[in-house]
């Protein structure tokens, strides 16, 4: 067989080469692509895990261990330990130094500010999976009616402490100082809480610690210091600030 | 123009890393010379809109970056090769040029296809498959300019491109930047000489955060000539115009 002599094999080889190595995006990704209707900021949502492997495990390792002291104690140590984890996550996801591509990513038109959002969105995606699943093991107990609602109760001051360290972090350029705003305020919220809890119900000793959960007059607070830190992390972002 | 700035100034506390640079730049393969600390890599950022001016104006394929909205269009219109690479070392090479395709706001139906090519520009084919981890340094830099050329920039930015490059592949990246040039703007810092007098049309020379000078490589070659030190012409040339800023 011969081949006519006007065929440009280069552009033959590129167009076979991009069908062989063309990834077909999974169903979480199209589902990502449809929500967030950026096929950029999707890719970076569902990659983020994978990046951050240890920060993964990190995570699966205090959840198991919270729902082991839980099932021995009956100290909902999950729901108090998670958000501090969260933003220790958060903290560590961002940042020069931190991501690899950080400089790259900025000179990208996906805005680095999105890919930091949806980074923060995957790490509280999966602590809520972690937790769901935490929330299912206690079956059969009295609490299991209420878990649910705990699982998702947390979720509020996880975002509370998850902005707070991620307004820390890009404000002082440093997750170390992120990292330690959102676990140190979540540690002193608990104490204090608890030390309120036990003054205004003496001898209430089945939930001492989570006041700071339960209590649904903490929620409006989280609220409004999530959407304080989002607005600080907003300004900090804004793109005249670049890097050094 | 694809490239205008005008005074542009960048400070660091009190650094100052460029010195109000004037400067135009057309489609072509354009030299960035200079010392280590010179400010090429400062400009560099300045270009690829990551780094913001201290004072001076600057605009960039006809858009104002101040702008969000000219920013994005203009870092849809850029590649960018940094001095360090950053990588994600779990990647395959296809993976790393397709991910940064997306964040560039490629149409995804044009995605694998402007993958393949820019891996085949850079003679990447046979590593297409293998994680970044298991590269060689001038594999990787490789890489880098695949991400760079992806979206078919017409403004290309690339800091030190071709460290790390053994002879044949320097020989290979100075063909694909002449290419490149013929309708883009290719801007080029380093410090080799020799990639310079074979690639670019055009060069800047600076030296403390200005351009000291401005002209053809054979123009700053002819500044070498009764005086100067280096092996090459191009070389003396470059020590000469260095030595009368200092001076």
């Amino acid at each position: 067989m011969t081949m006519p002599d006007d065929v440009d094999l280069d552009r033959v080889w590129t167009n076979v080469a991009a069908e062989v190595w063309r990834r077909e995006p999974g169903r979480l990704e199209r589902t990502a692509v449809k929500l967030l209707k950026s096929p950029g900021l999707a890719r970076a949502l569902l990659t983020t895990p994978s990046l951050l492997f240890p920060w993964l495990v990190a995570t699966a390792v205090v959840l198991v261990v919270g729902v082991l002291a839980q099932a021995g104690a009956g100290q909902p140590l999950v729901w108090l330990i998670a958000p501090g984890v969260a933003a220790v996550g958060i903290a560590y996801a961002y940042g020069p130094g931190v991501d690899p591509a950080w400089e790259l990513s900025c000179s990208c038109a996906v805005s680095d500010r999105m890919v930091l959002l949806t980074r923060a969105v995957a790490v509280f995606a999966v602590n809520a999976v972690f937790g769901l699943a935490a929330s299912a093991i206690p079956l059969g107990t009295k609490a299991q009616a209420d878990t649910a609602q705990i699982t998702f109760a947390w979720l509020l001051p996880m975002a509370a402490i998850c902005a707070l360290a991620l307004a820390v972090a890009v404000a002082a350029r440093s997750a170390i100082a992120g990292a330690g705003a959102g676990v140190a305020a979540w540690i002193i919220l608990v104490l204090a809480s608890s030390v309120a809890g036990q003054t205004g119900t003496p001898g209430a000793t089945q939930h001492v610690l989570t006041p700071a959960i339960t209590d649904t007059g903490f929620y409006l607070p989280y609220l409004a210091i999530a959407a304080c830190c989002a607005a600080v992390v907003s300004y900090a972002t804004r793109p005249q600030r670049g890097i050094k | 123009m694809n490239i205008e700035l005008s005074d542009l100034t960048r400070k660091f506390g009190r650094n100052t890393a460029v010195a109000g640079v004037t400067l135009e730049a057309g489609p072509g393969v354009f030299g960035l010379l200079g010392p280590n600390g010179a400010g090429k890599t400062s400009l560099l950022r300045m270009l690829a809109t990551i780094l913001p001016p201290s004072s001076g104006s600057l605009r960039l394929l006809d858009n104002d970056p101040t702008r969000p909205t000219a920013r994005r269009e203009i870092r849809r219109r850029l590649g960018y090769l940094p001095q360090n690479l950053g990588y994600y070392p779990s990647f395959t090479v296809v993976e790393f040029v397709e991910y940064f395709a997306l964040l560039k706001e490629i149409p995804p139906a044009r995605v694998p296809k402007a993958v393949a090519t820019a891996v085949e520009r850079t003679d990447l084919g046979p590593k297409a498959k293998a994680k970044l981890r298991t590269l060689s340094g001038g594999m990787l830099r490789r890489v880098g300019i695949a991400q760079a050329i992806v979206n078919d920039p017409e403004l290309l930015l690339l800091d030190e491109p071709t460290a790390g490059l053994d002879p044949e592949q320097r020989v290979a990246f100075r063909a694909l930047m002449r290419d490149l040039g013929q309708t883009a703007t290719v801007i080029v810092s380093t410090h080799l000489v020799e990639d310079v007098g074979a690639a670019c049309s055009e060069v800047a020379l600076m030296s403390e955060g200005k351009v000291v000078f401005r002209g053809t490589p054979s123009e700053l070659t002819a500044r070498g000539e009764s005086h100067g030190v280096g092996d090459a012409p191009l070389e003396r040339g470059y020590s000469a115009v260095l030595q009368a800023a200092r001076a």
